[in-house]
């Protein structure tokens, strides 16, 4: 455990103050001291480069405060049953989601001109090593803030996905939900969903809503005793067999959209360990390139050598 | 060099202990609390060789940058200055480092300053680092000072060494030498005082000690009483109280600290070991968990004319977090070997199973049966990838131990220390020999001159009755031959004189070791281990004496040997010390 001393600390300094004073030694301490410590350190460079640091991280900061405190909003999936105060619409996610892009991009941009200026002017190697550092920091800090807003994003897009396969499984379409589906269609599509789905929506819409008015003109129609049954048991049965396809193709795209889902987050991992992989060919490229060249004039050397 | 065995009921371990108090160091004093969306905040950590020793075990490089620390320097070292940074020192309070640390404040190298001594430091040199802050106008740049009592060096959970760079200080020599005087025997027990306090400070508990009469160890035990004593006395100021010390301070069990004295028993710091840790330590280069190999790059036919090849040296950390090192390290060297195939074989399946994904992945529009296996494989291989860091991790950990142990088995089979050690266990179980000592010594290829004496001294310790002054002379001019010192032997000829009792305590226990098979046994087939002349030993459990001082004393069975042995108990307040059993 351990203890603070700081106060014993400071009885030392006024002790030793007083002391001084008492043999008459002018160290510089008492009254003038401080007026001197003020006036010494103001010329002193105020570092112009942790200046510059800890804006960027106040403005990361800001960023972080932001989202957070609409994230409640942003997250709250029933915002048309909820009262004024709590309802975000789309077009404000949106707006959200654009700001924080381009605020990430001002800062990380911000980031790399540090990066440039900082070994600039300086020829320390220990100050060189604590700036790169004090780099590596901050833009950590970005990439945790980042994700922040990624994971809000995230639930934002799949609880859309998520609505569109509810939607899908409507059995019979009334009027109602037919009206909040393609309501619903309108509204997303900014967000980035595949082409199937609008396409396999509507294909069972249409055909549903194509044999409803043909069972209501059959249904009021005259040549009911002859055919109804018949008819209807036919048309019932291809209800039957049109609701297995959609079922079965409904099953198919959810699969695909599960595989896809993978896919892209495989490749979100490939694309990093590529990035990754990049700096080092690289260097390995140079190391090549490197001998090949010593190889060319060592070559050239032992021609040089007469033969003994 | 008198060693100290503590049993604790503390439920953190002391290296947890240990870690969580210099993480709060570095976080300027402030308990540490992990936040994801915190903001960064850096500092550049300052430390002589004493902080560097205690560090360097319980903290990588990476948790320091985690921590925050941009740089980390040696306190006598350029340094440059670094504006707008604040800087944590932790440093020992000695004259040079107190004159380093006020030639910076006069320079004016930081922002901040924030003093961290590893034991206390004295009143004057903390006037000296005043004066030199007033001179230097700088007494609002030292933010905080703080005396940490962490003097004392965690090499793992449940094990501690008291110091490294100065321990030649208190080594065994220097207590034991004939010519030492009353103010460096002072010196040395101070310096072991303050790290045994240190450590019960970090523990936060107050043992009972207990330690045999008329030894080095009863002058420490006294001393060690006596300061807990005081300190305990000032209750407002007491180290032992506080918030942070949780468990320790209501059990009722108190940790129970042995001080022995290394003269009860030579014999097992000389004994030839056999367990992979032990081995480790006997026969490589290790130091504070970090084992240094120099690879030798084989033989090979180096052209005329060509630079020969430089041994590549290596060094490995072989840290807590090991879990084959955890596992293994007190196990016999033949089991190591065999596990560390076993991992080897384990690790090449898995790399298998992710080598045929790739190959599936290749079938990808040649085969419609492989697409529709493709679905299923996209499952696994996100799985594959996410456990990639796991399988380089594991690989990692098989080529060092690979490497660590086949440098073992070299050494090994260059000294023949598998003959010492089954040798050695017989002399100390008092078994029947079945060579003679003289004909090992004389060997020429078993073992270097350091083994010899080592066994020829266990032989010594542990006979009852002198050998005659002929067979003494034969054996000296063996080992003369064999180009041993012979001041060893002097010198535990004259200690065997002083502790009569000597003969007693050099009872070892019944242990047999059962050679598995005798010579050129080959482990087996694919193995890189290939054992051929080592005998594969088996190790039965053994007591040594110091396992049984402490079982008497912790069972409070009575025992001729530790009946006489002293009690002390910082916290009762009578001040005299009872004989109990």
């Amino acid at each position: 455990m351990a203890v603070d001393i700081t106060l014993l600390f400071r009885a030392s300094v006024k002790t030793v103050k007083t002391r001084n004073k008492a043999l008459g030694v002018a160290v510089g301490g008492g009254v003038d001291g401080s007026r001197d410590e003020l006036f010494r350190r103001s010329p002193r460079p105020k570092g112009d480069f942790s200046c510059r640091a800890r804006e960027v991280i106040s403005h990361i900061g800001k960023l972080r405060d932001f989202l957070l405190e609409h994230r409640k909003d942003y997250i709250n999936a029933y915002s048309h049953t909820m009262s004024e105060y709590g309802r975000m619409t789309d077009t404000e996610r949106d707006q959200i989601d654009q700001d924080a892009q381009i605020f990430m991009r001002t800062c990380s941009e911000a980031i790399q001109q540090l990066r440039t200026e900082a070994h600039k002017e300086i020829h320390s190697q220990q100050v060189k090593e604590h700036r790169t550092a004090v780099l590596d920091f901050i833009e950590d800090y970005l990439k945790r803030v980042c994700k922040l807003y990624s994971e809000q994003r995230a639930i934002r897009v799949k609880r859309v996905v998520d609505k569109k396969r509810l939607s899908k499984l409507e059995p019979e379409p009334n009027t109602k939900t037919r009206e909040s589906t393609s309501s619903e269609k309108v509204s997303q599509s900014p967000s980035k969903d595949s082409e199937e789905n609008p396409a396999t929506e509507e294909h069972p819409e249409k055909i549903l809503a194509e044999t409803q008015p043909e069972l209501g003109t059959w249904g009021d129609g005259k040549g009911e005793d002859e055919l109804s049954p018949e008819e209807i048991q036919m048309f019932e049965q291809e209800n039957q067999r049109l609701i297995g396809e959609m079922n079965s193709l409904f099953d198919e795209v959810r699969q695909i959209e599960g595989r896809v889902v993978e896919i892209s987050r495989l490749q979100e991992i490939f694309t990093e360990k590529v990035l990754q992989q990049e700096a080092e060919i690289d260097s390995i490229h140079q190391l090549v390139v490197g001998a090949t060249e010593n190889i060319k004039e060592g070559n050239e050397d032992i021609r040089e050598v007469p033969h003994l | 060099m008198a060693s100290a065995a503590a049993a604790t009921a503390a439920a953190a371990s002391i290296r947890e202990r240990q870690t969580v108090a210099l993480k709060r160091m570095l976080n300027f004093n402030v308990p540490h609390i992990k936040n994801s969306t915190g903001e960064p905040v850096w500092k550049v950590l300052i430390y002589d060789r004493f902080g560097q020793d205690i560090i360097s075990p319980l903290l990588s490089v990476k948790e320091l940058r985690d921590m925050g620390i941009t740089l980390h320097l040696l306190l006598h070292s350029d340094r440059d200055p670094i504006p707008d940074v604040p800087a944590v020192y932790f440093v020992m309070p000695t004259e040079e480092n107190i004159d380093r640390m006020c030639q910076d404040l006069r320079n004016q190298l930081y922002e901040s300053y924030y003093l961290n001594f590893i034991s206390a430091i004295s009143r004057s040199k903390l006037e000296d680092i005043a004066n030199a802050a007033l001179a230097a106008s700088a007494v609002t740049q030292v933010a905080k000072v703080f005396d940490q009592y962490l003097n004392f060096i965690t090499l793992e959970d449940d094990m501690f060494v008291l110091c490294n760079q100065n321990k030649e200080l208190v080594s065994y020599r220097a207590i034991n030498r004939p010519d030492i005087t009353d103010t460096e025997m002072e010196t040395v027990m101070d310096t072991i005082v303050d790290s045994l306090f240190c450590f019960f400070v970090t523990l936060g508990a107050v043992p009972i000690i207990r330690c045999s009469r008329g030894t080095a160890a009863e002058m420490v035990a006294v001393k060690l009483d006596k300061k807990l004593r005081e300190n305990l006395r000032d209750a407002r100021n007491s180290l032992f109280t506080g918030d942070t010390l949780g468990a320790g301070q209501f059990s009722f069990q108190r940790p129970l600290l042995v001080l022995v004295d290394r003269n009860i028993d030579l014999a097992t710091p000389l004994h030839h070991t056999w367990t992979y840790q032990a081995l480790v330590h006997d026969v490589l280069d290790f130091h504070l968990n970090r084992v240094n190999l120099e690879e030798s790059s084989g033989v090979e036919n180096s052209p005329a004319g060509a630079r020969p090849k430089r041994k590549n040296k290596k060094s490995y950390d072989l840290t807590p977090v090991d879990k084959f090192w955890q596992k293994h390290k007190g196990s016999p060297f033949p089991e190591v070997a065999e596990s560390v195939q076993q991992e080897l074989e384990s690790y090449r399946a898995q790399e298998d199973e992710v080598k045929r994904l790739k190959s599936i992945m290749g079938l990808e529009g040649e085969d419609e049966g492989a697409i529709s296996m493709l679905s299923d494989n996209t499952a696994k291989l996100t799985s594959a990838v996410s456990s990639l860091p796991e399988l380089l991790e594991k690989k990692r950990l098989i080529d060092l131990h690979t490497n660590v142990a086949t440098a073992v088995l070299e050494h090994i089979k260059a000294r023949k220390l598998d003959v010492y050690f089954e040798y050695e266990e017989k002399i100390m179980s008092k078994t029947t020999l079945d060579k003679s000592l003289l004909d090992i010594i004389s060997d020429p290829d078993a073992g270097t001159p350091e083994d010899k004496m080592r066994l020829f001294l266990i032989y010594y310790i542990s006979t009852q009755q002198a050998p005659s002054e002929a067979d003494l002379e034969q054996y000296k001019k063996a080992l003369t031959d064999a180009g041993c010192n012979l001041n060893p032997l002097q010198y535990i000829k004259q200690w065997k004189a002083f502790t009569k009792m000597a003969s007693a305590p050099a009872s070892y226990g019944s242990t047999t070791t059962k050679p598995m098979g005798l010579l050129s046994r080959v482990m087996n087939t694919g193995s890189q281990f290939v054992m051929e002349g080592v005998k594969n030993l088996v190790l039965k459990q053994q007591n040594l004496p110091v396992t049984r001082i402490l079982d008497n004393l912790m069972e409070m069975k009575s025992n001729p040997e530790t009946d006489d042995y002293r009690y002390f108990d910082p916290k009762m307040l009578r001040g005299n010390d009872s004989f109990f059993l």
